[in-house]
């Protein structure tokens, strides 16, 4: 899933033999899901529909994949095209591994293989019209990944449990001596934690758009991408939301992180769920932040 | 003698068994059922297990979390197989219920002060083992009052009500005990009551079952019983020409529960009960009622959840139907509504009923059965309240509930002649719930 992964259970004595089996179910769960969206995996159903671009072959999607690209339509029509899940070829234009830079003429010829709206659609099937153009279900298929474990625990009967899936942590009640779950949300500039929150039956997402940087014309920006342009979005430096799952909690984080600041304050409001925005200025922003102010 | 209306209880489906008592009220006296405080979903929600939903206020996100839902990562936990309550739950409840005096320019002789009844509840409901529960109510009423001992013709030729004359005052007390035993798809209850007053004795048994379908979308529920019921009227201000008299009754339930989608649940249910004995009331001067009562009533229910309010529109029907001649209609509707720790749920009802065959005004002593009973009249009623159940946290929860009653002959859909002594009431309601383990 491309990071850490961190499980917790507490169980009281009695119930520990019967939970004994759950962490090796969690690990095969995520391994079935990286097996399916990973882009890493050459056999991935991913994998399958970006080999298949351009050829006209059309591939059959089950009803879990057809809810996540449901999802994502959802969010690309409510974040003006800003979410997109074909921007990939973009990412390859600026080269991140080598610490970015590109030149207009790639950006433009790479925007002509993005846009989630050219994607054609039959019955069950999808097929991307042009070779080049790819779908990256990484950011959902992580939070969706957390979602799943977090219900395989809860039909085993774990009352207290949680995931961390690369930064992304789910909850499952309390901590078994019922205190609620100690999350600490990560410092953009540095390792380290900004602040600690607490969790019970509840999921915190984190987007953020410092992990790895783009240097242009002595600018540094994030790698976050407008795929609508093709340049860095100049937004916030991470964004982290709670919700009762992950892959809600993420989407709305992911998407104000592509907004300007002013539009990602704005869209968080708007989504009526907890947040907290660390700006290009490292401020702490949003009712988390403020929560936290008053409890210190 | 029965003259209670029972109310009735929602989604469980099984009616709420009447009030055994010689003045027959109009409260059925049964403790909520324990599902009562807890958030109201589809009105099915109660054994669920899952994550507390933030509900955002944004449709959006919402609209989002909606779509997810055919993933099972995002649906609710299947509830759990029928299990007894995982915790002891003490309950004490008072309920003040307030007659308005009656219209002096009705009243031809007698007080014009009616029934006040203060009526507290207590139970107790524990797990067994793990399969079994055993609960304990115990009621006690005490009513004070007078009530229309008959009905004459004033001076102006209108009836007019003879009150009868010094305030009772009289006490009841029920207990009862029910066993509950529960497996995989259901649940089967067998209880015993009885019902104690100076004048009155009941003793009934009654047993209930409910099975749910393998998707738990269905819920079946039938139930039975049977009571005999014993008078020894007391002698006093008003003579009355019994001694001692029995009766028996015995009723029967059968009705179906159906989730009809994730924010909808419709009921369907049929009662017939019989009584035979003693079904006059003894109390009153002028009535004789056939010594065999057939009654027949068909319910349906209805509640839909609205996300985006975080409440549900509940609606109940009945219509009831019985050998006496005594038809009735009602309709009510609710609104239950989420609030941050509680549930309020304000509600309107409408009744409607045709007088009996043998009722009239002023009674006809030549006929073979007779009754001038306003209960027996024809007449509509309107009930407006409001219920507030308040969860104040694992262990602790309140209620309290409000309800004006007003009837008038003139209010209903059928025809028939005006009672002078048709009834108003106030009632209110406080309770008290204790869960531990």
């Amino acid at each position: 899933m491309g990071g850490p992964a961190c499980l917790v259970i507490d169980a009281p004595a009695e119930q520990s033999a019967d939970l004994e089996h759950v962490p090796s179910e969690v690990v095969a769960q995520l391994a079935a899901l990286e097996g399916r969206y990973s882009r890493y995996r050459s056999d991935s159903l991913v994998s399958t529909i970006n080999a298949r671009a351009g050829t006209g072959e059309f591939t059959e999607l089950d009803a879990e994949m057809s809810a996540l690209l449901d999802l994502a339509d959802q969010l690309w029509g409510a974040s003006d095209g800003l979410f997109d899940i074909t921007s990939g070829p973009l990412r390859k234009a600026w080269d991140f591994q080598d610490g970015g830079s590109a030149s207009p003429e790639h950006v433009a010829s790479a925007l002509k293989l993005v846009g989630w709206d050219r994607i054609e659609w039959r019955d069950s099937g999808l097929h991307l019209p042009q070779q080049g153009m790819e779908i990256d279900l990484g950011g959902l298929a992580k939070e969706y990944a957390a979602d799943c474990v977090m219900r395989l625990m809860r039909e085993a009967g774990v009352s207290s449990g949680m995931i961390e899936l690369a930064g992304d942590v789910a909850t499952i009640g309390a901590q078994g001596n019922g205190k609620p779950w100690q999350i600490g949300i990560q410092d953009p500039r540095g390792s380290g934690s900004l602040l600690t929150i607490t969790l019970t039956d509840s999921a915190i997402a984190t987007s953020g758009n410092y992990a790895r940087k783009i240097e242009h014309e002595g600018r540094s920006y994030g790698h976050l991408l407008d795929p609508r342009s093709g340049w860095p979005v100049e937004g916030p430096a991470s964004v982290s939301v709670i919700d009762s799952h992950c892959l809600t909690a993420g989407a709305v984080a992911t998407v104000a992180c592509l907004k300007a600041e002013a539009g990602a304050t704005e869209w968080l409001a708007h989504a009526g769920l907890p947040w907290l925005m660390v700006d290009e200025h490292h401020a702490l922003l949003g009712p988390i932040a403020e929560a936290a102010l008053v409890s210190s | 003698m029965i003259g209670a209306i029972s109310r009735n209880k929602a989604c469980s489906g099984s009616p709420t068994p009447e009030t055994k008592s010689s003045k027959g009220t109009y409260i059925t006296a049964k403790r909520p059922h324990r599902a009562a405080a807890a958030r109201q979903g589809a009105g099915v929600a109660v054994t669920e297990q899952r994550p507390r939903q933030l509900l955002s206020s944004s449709p959006f996100i919402r609209r989002l979390t909606q779509s997810l839902l055919v993933l099972p990562a995002y649906q609710a936990l299947p509830s759990a197989a029928d299990a007894p309550p995982a915790f002891t739950e003490v309950g004490l409840r008072y309920t003040r219920y307030s007659e308005d005096s009656i219209d002096r320019n009705a009243v031809i002789f007698g007080a014009t002060d009616r029934y006040d009844i203060d009526i507290t509840q207590l139970w107790i409901e524990a797990p067994v083992g793990a399969s079994w529960s055993v609960a304990l109510d115990v009621q006690n009423d005490y009513q004070t009052g007078a009530s229309p001992w008959f009905i004459g013709a004033q001076q102006d030729g209108d009836p007019g009500v003879i009150m009868s004359g010094a305030s009772i005052q009289d006490n009841r007390v029920e207990v009862g005990v029910t066993t509950r035993y529960f497996w995989a798809d259901g649940n089967a209850g067998l209880s015993v009551s009885h019902s104690d007053e100076d004048d009155y004795e009941a003793l009934a048994l009654a047993f209930d079952a409910s099975w749910n379908t393998a998707d738990d979308a269905r819920t079946w529920t039938a139930s039975a019983s049977s009571s005999r019921d014993t008078l020894n009227p007391t002698q006093g201000v008003i003579p009355v020409f019994i001694t001692e008299a029995d009766l028996d009754t015995q009723s029967g339930y059968f009705g179906v529960s159906q989730i009809l989608s994730r924010a909808a649940i419709a009921r369907i249910g049929v009662n017939y009960t019989y009584s035979e004995g003693y079904l006059s009331d003894p109390y009153k001067f002028r009535d004789q009622r056939p010594d065999t009562h057939e009654r027949v009533a068909l319910s349906a229910g209805y509640r839909h959840f609205f996300i985006d309010h975080d409440a549900a529109l509940q609606v109940d029907y009945r219509y009831y139907a019985d050998s006496w001649g005594t038809d009735s209609q009602t309709l009510e509707l609710g609104w239950a509504q989420n609030l941050s720790r509680s549930l309020l749920t304000p509600y309107l009802r409408y009744y409607s009923q045709r007088e009996a065959d043998f009722f009239s005004v002023i009674a006809d002593t030549d006929a073979s059965n007779y009754a001038d009973d306003y209960r027996l009249s024809s007449y509509g009623a309107v009930t407006i309240g409001a219920r507030w159940a308040i969860a104040l946290n694992d262990m602790w929860a309140l209620e309290f509930e409000a309800e004006r009653y007003m009837s008038d002959a003139s209010w209903g859909l059928y025809e028939g002649e005006a009672a002078p002594a048709l009834v108003d009431f106030w009632r209110g309601t406080v309770g008290v719930t204790w869960r531990f383990d």
